[in-house]
Parts: structure tokens; sequence; C-alpha cells
């Protein structure tokens, strides 16, 4: 009886999969790669929209959604029109990887998408097995770049580059000791140890101290004693807001009187409710955005009314990134990957946020435009374009 | 065969926990596994469907701890990051291919085993969960703050056990399958029903001279072998690993996919980590809502089937 039972089992099952295997999609349906030719072009945006980085992704998802809409108004590209199809990555590896699949079996042609670094690594050989472009929005970890994969575009800043503005503006105030604080998380420390190794460089100001402070606590005093010990004149904070609120607030409680720079994750106006009246004057380093951008009034305005809030965190970058995927797709002449990489690589001058853009060779920004901000009444205001 | 309780049930559950006994229900979920690909092999339905696998693995093993033995375990994924990071750790900075951090991986693996589990298991129930669960974390965040584990961002360039994703899927239902044959022996063995007298009654089991500590560090580390090897395939499925990954949502998550599926009984677990591991993905279209409706169908499930999608019948006509 047992063998027979596991013989009608078998064939069973084979039989139902060689009947469902004439749908196409199986092992034995050969390759039916979606849309080269005709019908949109697809771009795919994996963006975090559950889990802990939720709130990023609809301001991504509005701006590429604006951006496909003007393209599309006018005329699309090659004749064709754009189509755009999100992911959630919910800020977690394993989301991401079943994202990205996800986005290649719909027949994505480029990838827009990408906020948490720790989610667009695993991305990276699967876009890129498949032979798509990705423009990377926001993600700019200096693991992404050290790959050096030639499908990989970043057009948010780096850390190097961020790393240079903060020092221009440290020497262009003439400070002379400067206390470097970090959160321990890949992209803060990665800013505060290059700043520091610009200003170990011999001549100009000196690094006093390299501080990694625990993010979520509510008490900093003993980071801020080990700081102030060293007597800086210039604080530089690379980490998020939350914490960033607090530790400027316990400085000037603790008698600090020099200046205090925060990086571009601490550039949000709850920093400075945060922070309170300490917050006054408070200097950052941030990429252009569409408030400190002259000329950029009417997309501020168009944006806030179709989506009825105004322009959040990464907006810019994420409409960039279709723009500039549009762009290439047209100069190449085609959706083929490796043609859309050879016009990426060739694009010179095209206007975005951040300025004319040209990729490095390591395909990042030649210039990453960061600008020094200062908070006045409780908002970043352009203080220095550092040009 | 059956247990005296299912005969006084109507007909047609009758044949329903008749199919189910049935011993071909296992071997015919491997060749509904094999085949799968032939129905659909698009690179998304293979992922998904090798990180079920993969969770699968991970279950079976907690199932040995929670389900067997009775050892209430909330760090469980602290078993698959060390397996992940191990393998993680050796195949980027030594250049080894996946397959010969194995050895290594399971040599940690037993290690954590002990390390976690000597001093927990002499405590019982809600004591054990809450330190457990303070192992996990600690695992996290010891992860987190290591240069060797790379940090916040984790590593990446983790080579793949196959090139092609087809071929990675075969290999993962061929080590998945083995494992939980594996786990399911081991729980009719000599080993298994000590395991079963420690979850039952650990004094009486104690008093019929069941060396129950040992009894239960042998559970421990055979779930730690079986988290650790799931961590060496997910490492491989996913080439990049980060604490974000060995979060405490993810042990309940397994935990869940134990309880559902009914513990202590194999079937029962793989269905139940294959429920838990696709729900959210065929939810993945409410975005926003989805682990709002994952939670609602759970609580349902829990409420219409208490005991369990496929509960445990035990084969001795007790109970």
């Amino acid at each position: 009886m047992g063998k027979s039972r596991i013989a009608a089992v078998m064939s069973l099952a084979a039989a139902v999969g060689l009947l469902t295997a004439g749908c196409g999609q199986g092992l034995l349906g050969g390759d039916s790669q979606a849309g080269d030719g005709k019908g949109p072009i697809v771009l795919g945006m994996l963006i975090p929209q559950s889990g802990s980085e939720a709130a990023i992704g609809p301001y991504m998802k509005n701006a590429a959604d604006l951006a496909v809409e003007e393209i599309n108004g006018k005329g699309g590209v090659l004749g064709r029109k754009l189509e755009l199809k999100v992911a959630d990555d919910a800020c977690d590896a394993q989301t991401a990887v079943a994202g990205a699949n996800k986005l290649v079996t719909e027949g994505v042609q480029v990838s827009v998408g990408g906020y948490c670094s720790g989610a667009t690594l695993p991305t990276l050989p699967i876009f890129g097995k498949a032979n798509i472009p990705m423009i990377i929005p926001a993600a700019n970890s200096q693991e992404l770049v050290d790959q050096h994969l030639k499908h990989v575009f970043l057009i948010n800043g780096t850390g190097s580059q961020q790393a240079t503005a903060a020092m221009a503006w440290i020497t262009k105030r003439g400070a002379k000791s400067v206390a470097l604080v970090h959160d321990n998380t890949s992209y803060s420390k990665d800013i505060a140890v290059r700043t520091q190794k610009l200003l170990d460089e011999p001549g100009g100001p000196e690094a006093a101290i390299l501080e990694a402070v625990t993010p979520k606590e509510s008490d900093y005093s003993a980071n801020i004693n080990n700081i102030l010990a060293k007597k800086p004149d210039f604080v530089y904070w690379t980490g998020y807001f939350q914490e960033g609120g607090l530790i400027i607030r316990q400085l000037r409680q603790s008698g600090y009187k020099g200046a205090i720079m925060v990086g571009d994750g601490s550039v949000s106006e709850k920093l400075a409710s945060i922070a309170g009246d300490a917050g006054e004057g408070v200097f950052a380093t941030m990429t252009q955005t569409p408030d400190t951008l002259q000329g950029a009034e009417g997309w501020v305005a168009s944006y806030t009314k179709k989506f009825g809030s105004a322009p959040g965190p990464y907006t810019n970058q994420a409409y960039d990134g279709v723009r500039l995927a549009a762009e290439a797709i047209k100069n190449a002449g085609a959706t083929d990957g490796a043609k859309v990489i050879a016009a990426l690589e060739g694009i010179d001058g095209f206007q975005m946020f951040s300025g004319p853009l040209k990729f490095t060779p390591d395909h990042t920004l030649s210039a990453g435009g960061f600008q020094i901000l200062v908070v006045k009444s409780g908002k970043f205001a352009l203080q220095d374009a550092l040009k | 065969m059956t247990a005296p309780g299912a005969t006084r049930a109507p007909a047609l559950g009758r044949a329903a926990s008749r199919l189910l006994d049935s011993r071909w229900a296992g071997l015919a979920g491997l060749v509904l596994a094999l085949l799968a690909p032939f129905v659909i092999a698009t690179p998304y339905a293979l992922s998904v469907m090798t990180s079920a696998a993969i969770f699968v693995m991970l279950a079976s093993g907690l199932n040995m701890v929670v389900g067997f033995c009775g050892l209430l375990d909330l760090g469980y994924v602290a078993f698959f990051a060390v397996g992940a990071y191990t393998s993680g750790v050796l195949s980027t900075r030594l250049g080894l291919p996946l397959l010969a951090t194995v050895p290594v991986v399971i040599v940690v693996t037993v290690i954590a085993g002990v390390v976690i589990g000597a001093p927990t298991l002499r405590l019982r129930s809600d004591y054990l969960a809450i330190v457990t669960l303070g192992f996990g974390e600690i695992i996290r965040i010891t992860a987190n703050n290591l240069d060797v584990t790379g940090g916040p961002s984790g590593i990446y360039g983790i080579p793949s056990l196959a090139t092609s994703p087809v071929v990675f899927y075969y290999l993962t239902v061929v080590i998945v399958s083995v494992a939980v044959i594996g786990a399911s022996r081991l729980g009719r063995s000599r080993l298994g029903r000590a395991w079963r007298f420690v979850r039952e009654d650990e004094d009486a089991a104690e008093a019929m001279g069941v060396h129950t500590y040992k009894i239960k560090l042998a559970a421990y580390i055979a779930g730690a072998v079986w988290g650790g090897l799931a961590g060496v395939l997910f490492a491989g499925q996913l080439s990049a690993i980060s604490p974000g990954s060995f979060t405490f949502l993810q042990s309940a998550l397994v935990l869940m996919a134990v309880v559902l599926g009914g513990m202590g009984s194999t079937p029962g677990v793989v269905v139940g980590a294959i429920v838990i591991s696709l729900l959210p993905e065929v939810l993945r279209d409410f975005a926003g809502y989805r682990f709002f409706a994952f939670g609602v169908l759970l609580i349902i499930v829990m409420l219409v089937r208490p005991q369990g999608l496929w509960p445990h019948r035990s084969r001795e006509a007790s109970s």
C-alpha cells in the first residue's frame, strides 16, 4: 500500500506542476522579461512605508509621483509614459530583499529608491544581477560607495563631502579647538571621523576630542563633562536631532559659550524646539533644500498644492532621482541597463537641486552642494553657501 | 494511531484528522515545495519562498526548545544572529566559501547555547523567559557595537551558496527538510521523550532519574545549532546582514509560528512558519495597514483554533 500511495501523491503533484508550468512564470516557462519596447517605462522605488522610518516614505513617494506626472505631462520619455512602482523595505534587510525582487519581477527598468543604508545594501546585487541601474536618492553610507559597483549611483552628498564643508566653515570661523560628537551609527561616525582626519592635518584648528554618545538617552551630562574638560571653542554634532537638541541644551546649561554646529541628520525644526533658546545661532551642514534654494519657490508651491503638505526630508532628492532617470533613458535612447549606465556616467551639467550634476568615477556627486545654515528664531536659514 | 478524542468527533473532523495524521503529509509538503518553482519562478516568488523555508528551519529549531521541552525562549533570534554573523565574518574576512563556515558555526552556536543556557536554565517559566529576552538583546547590541561585525551597518558582500536563486532555493529546501526531519526524529528519541517528560512535570522527571538540567541544556543546544544553521542560510540569501534583522520582533515571530502551528507538532510548526512568513508578503499591497491586518488575522486564528493550526497528537494513547 505504501509504495502506491507515494506514487499517487508524486504523480498528482507532478501533474499539477506540469499543468501550471504552461502559465509561463515557472522554470519551464522561459524568459519573459516584461516590457522592452512598448508600454510604459517602469521605475521602481524601494522606500520605508512601515517600520521605524515609515514617516519618510510618503515624502519620497510624493516627490517621485510629482516628477513622473510632470515628465508624462510633457509627453514622457522616448514617446513612452513613465510609471512608478513603489515597494516597502521597512528599513529592514529581509523585507528590502523581497521588495527588490518584487520590483525586478514587475519589470522595473531603473531603480530610484533607497533610504536606509542597511536595507539598501542587500538590494545592490539583486538589481545588479537583473542589470537594473540604481539611482539612490537618500542612502549615502560609505559601504555603498566602497563596493565600486557599476550600476550604483548616489545623488545624496557623501560623508566626506559633508566633512569637507564642516572643515571649511570651522576654518572660516577661526575656531582653534574642535570637539566632535557622534552617536556611533555608521553615518554619524563616518562624518565625525572624516572631519577629525581633516583637523589632524598640520596647521589650522585642532581636534580636541572625539566623543561618542549612546542614542535615545535623556541625560548626556557625562559626555558634556568630557567635552568641556577639553575646553573646545567649537562643537560639531553629527548625529540626529533628538539627541542633538538635548546635547545643545545641556552644553549651554553647563556654561559653554563657543559655537555649535550640527550635521544634516539634525536639520529639523524639532531640533530647535527641543533645544529651545539654546538652539539659537546653532550652525548646520546641509545639502541644498527647497527652502534655501533660490528659484525653488514655484516647486514648493506646486508640491504643497498637490499633496496638502510642505516638502519634507529627501523630497528634492527623490524628485531629482526620477528626473535623472528620465534624462538618462532619453540620452541612452533605450531602457537597456548597460546603455542607461553609460548615459548616467556621461551626464554633465544636468540641473538638480544640488547644482549641475556630474558623477565622479565613484558614482557620487562631484560636488555635494553642502551649505551652512543657522538657526534663526526656531528655523534653519542660509548662513553661508560655501562658494 | 488516532487519539481517542478524535473518534468522538464528527465524520468530517475525523476525516480531516486522519489526513493530518497521515505519514505522507510531510512527503506531500516536500514535493509541493520542490515543484513550486515549476509553477512560479520569478525572482520575487523565489526570494519569498526561500525566506519561508529558512523561517521553517528557525521554527523547527525553536520547537525543540519551546514545543518539546517547554522552555519559553524569547531571545531565540540570538542564535540566528550568532550563526549569521559567524558565517558572515568568516566568509568576508577570510574569503571562505559559505559552506566551509558551517563547522565553525556549529561549534560557535554550541558554545553560545552553553554560555546562554547554563546560567539561565536554572530558572523556570517566566523568569527564564525574561532572562532569554535579555540575552537576545545583548547579542544584538553587541553586534551593533563591535567593529568586527561591521557595527550598525553590518556585513555586506557575503557569498551565496549558489549563483542562481533557483539552485539556492532547492539547496535551502533540501537542508531545511533534513533539519525538520532531524528535529522530528530527535523529538521521538530517548532524549525527546525526556524533553516531553520535563515539559509535563519537571519534578516528576527528576524523581524518575532524568537529569533535567542536562536534558534542558541539550534542548537549548539543539535549538541553538538549528538557529545558527538557519542564520548561515539567511546570510547566504541576503548577502548582507545588519543588527536590524535580529530584533526582538523576529524572536516573537518565530515563537508565534510555533504557537500558531501547534507547539510540539512538527507538521504544525512547518505550517505555522509558512503562514507567518508568507502572510506579510500576501498583505504587502496594504502598505501601512500590513501589520494591522497581520495582527487581526493572527488574533482570529488564535481565537478559532487555540490549540494551533495542526496540533500535536500524542502517539501513546494517553492524555
